[in-house]
C-alpha cells in the first residue's frame, strides 16, 4: 500500500519537523549520526517492576480505574441503542463509572525504581516505516531484561502484549550501533497508520508520519509525546467556547491606546500621551 | 459546556458529592460530549455520542469502548484525535476537548486491529 509507505527521504523530513517542534517544547529529541542517522531521546521513568505479570504504573498521575456498567445501565443503554437506530447521533449515552473494577490495573507489591530510558527512532527499509528502538537501565547501570521490559508496558497494551509478546517487543541488534536494544516490532505500523494517512489524504492536509506514529507507539513503552506537539500543529479553531483562551493581548504601546490587538494601535501621540 | 477557559483544578477522585455551590472543584465531574466514529471495518457503536466526565482518561474510554464492542484480548483498539494522532492513554478527555473540541464536542475516531502481530 503506497499510502502507508514512508521512504527514507520523507522519514528525514518528518524527523526534522519533529525536531523543530521538540526544540520549541524542550522535549529533548536530537538527531544523531548524520545522513544515515536517527532521532534520540533519553528520559527518566519511575516504574514498579516485579517478577509477576502484575504491574502498577507510577508517574502517570492518571485515572486507571476501569469503567464498569451496572447490568441495569447496560440494559438501558442497549435499549436506547435499539430505539436510536433511526437517528443515532442525537441520542446521547452517559458514560458512568459505576464501581471499581478489577480489570488489568492491579497494584503490585514491587518497589518503585527510577530507570533511565533511551529511545531511538530509525527508519526501517524493509518495512518502509519508522521503528522504535530503546534500552533501559537502572540508576546503578544494570540493563533491564526483556521480562522486566514486558512488565513495564502500559496497562492499555499489556493484555495484547501477553498474547504475543515476542511479536511486540524483542531484543535486537541496533542496525547502526550494533548494540543490543529492545525494539517495538513494526509489522503493525501500516494498520494503525492507515486511518490517519487516509484521512489526511481525503482531507488534503499534511500529516507528520513520524509524529503520528510516535503518538501511537510511544505510550506503549513509556515514552510521553506531549499533547503540545499536536496543538502546535493544529491550533484549535475559534468557536465561541474558546474565545476566552484565544483572546488576543491588548496593545501595550506607550500610548496606552487600549487597542484590542497587540501592536495594532494608531500611534497617535495625542491619544492619552 | 462553555467554560473551558478555566484551568482544571485538582480534585480527589472519590465517590462523595463535591460541595454544590463551589463549581471550580467540580471540574472533573463536569461532562463533555464525545462523538465516537468508527474507522474502516471496525464495528460501529450504536450509541455514538456520550457524555463523559472531563477527568476520564483515554485508557478508561478505550476500555469502555472495547467492552461495549466486545473486543477480544488479541485485538487492540486505537483511538485518534483529529484523525492525525493518538492521544496518550493517560490523557484526560477534558483537556482534549479544550484543545481539539469543536461544535461543543470532541470527535474521536477509533479503529480495531490485530495487535502487534
Amino acid at each position: 500500500m503506497s499510502l502507508c509507505v514512508l521512504d527514507e527521504e520523507k522519514f528525514h523530513l518528518c524527523c526534522q519537523l519533529l525536531l523543530q517542534l521538540s526544540e520549541q517544547l524542550g522535549d529533548g529529541w536530537s538527531w544523531e549520526g548524520g545522513q544515515e542517522g536517527y532521532l534520540r531521546k533519553t528520559a527518566l521513568r519511575s516504574v514498579v517492576i516485579d517478577s509477576s505479570s502484575v504491574w502498577d504504573y507510577e508517574g502517570g498521575g492518571a485515572d486507571t480505574s476501569c469503567p464498569s456498567l451496572s447490568e441495569q445501565q447496560e440494559g438501558e443503554q442497549e435499549q436506547a441503542a435499539v430505539d436510536a437506530s433511526a437517528d443515532t447521533d442525537s441520542i446521547k449515552g452517559d458514560m458512568e463509572d459505576e464501581d471499581e473494577d478489577d480489570g488489568v490495573c492491579v497494584a503490585s507489591a514491587g518497589s518503585s525504581q527510577l530507570l533511565q530510558y533511551e529511545y531511538h527512532i530509525l527508519h526501517s527499509c524493509s518495512y518502509s516505516t519508522p521503528v522504535l528502538y530503546f534500552r533501559a537501565c537502572t540508576q546503578e547501570g544494570r540493563s533491564l531484561s526483556l521480562e522486566e521490559v514486558w512488565s513495564s508496558v502500559h496497562p492499555n497494551y499489556r493484555l495484547r502484549l501477553q498474547n504475543s509478546p515476542l511479536n511486540t517487543i524483542t531484543m535486537q541488534e541496533h542496525p547502526l550501533l550494533g548494540q543490543p536494544f529492545f525494539m517495538l516490532h513494526p509489522c503493525r505500523t501500516e494498520e494503525f497508520m492507515r486511518p490517519v494517512l487516509q484521512a489526511a489524504q481525503d482531507q488534503h492536509r499534511p500529516v507528520n508520519y513520524v509524529l503520528s506514529w510516535l503518538s501511537v507507539v510511544g505510550p506503549v513503552v513509556g515514552l510521553d509525546v506531549p499533547l503540545k506537539y499536536s496543538t502546535l500543529l493544529h491550533p484549535a479553531p475559534p468557536p465561541r467556547q474558546h474565545r476566552a483562551r484565544l483572546t488576543p493581548s491588548p496593545c501595550v504601546c506607550q500610548h496606552h491606546c487600549g487597542a484590542p490587538l497587540y501592536g495594532s494601535c494608531i500611534t497617535n501621540p495625542t491619544i492619552r500621551g | 459546556m462553555s467554560d473551558n477557559a478555566e484551568s482544571p483544578t485538582e480534585t480527589p477522585k472519590e465517590e462523595s458529592q463535591p460541595p454544590p455551590d463551589d463549581t471550580s472543584t467540580n471540574d472533573e465531574k463536569k461532562k463533555i460530549d464525545v462523538l465516537l466514529k468508527a474507522v474502516g471495518d471496525t464495528p460501529i457503536m450504536k450509541t455514538k455520542k456520550w457524555a463523559v466526565e472531563r477527568g476520564r482518561t483515554i485508557l478508561s474510554l478505550s476500555q469502555f469502548i472495547s467492552r461495549f464492542l466486545k473486543i477480544e484480548g488479541s485485538e487492540q483498539l486505537f483511538i485518534y484525535v483529529n484523525q492525525s494522532f493518538a492521544p496518550s492513554p493517560d490523557q484526560e478527555v477534558g483537556i482534549l476537548f479544550d484543545c481539539f473540541g469543536s461544535d461543543n464536542k470532541l470527535v474521536l475516531h477509533y479503529c480495531k486491529s490485530q495487535a502487534w502481530g
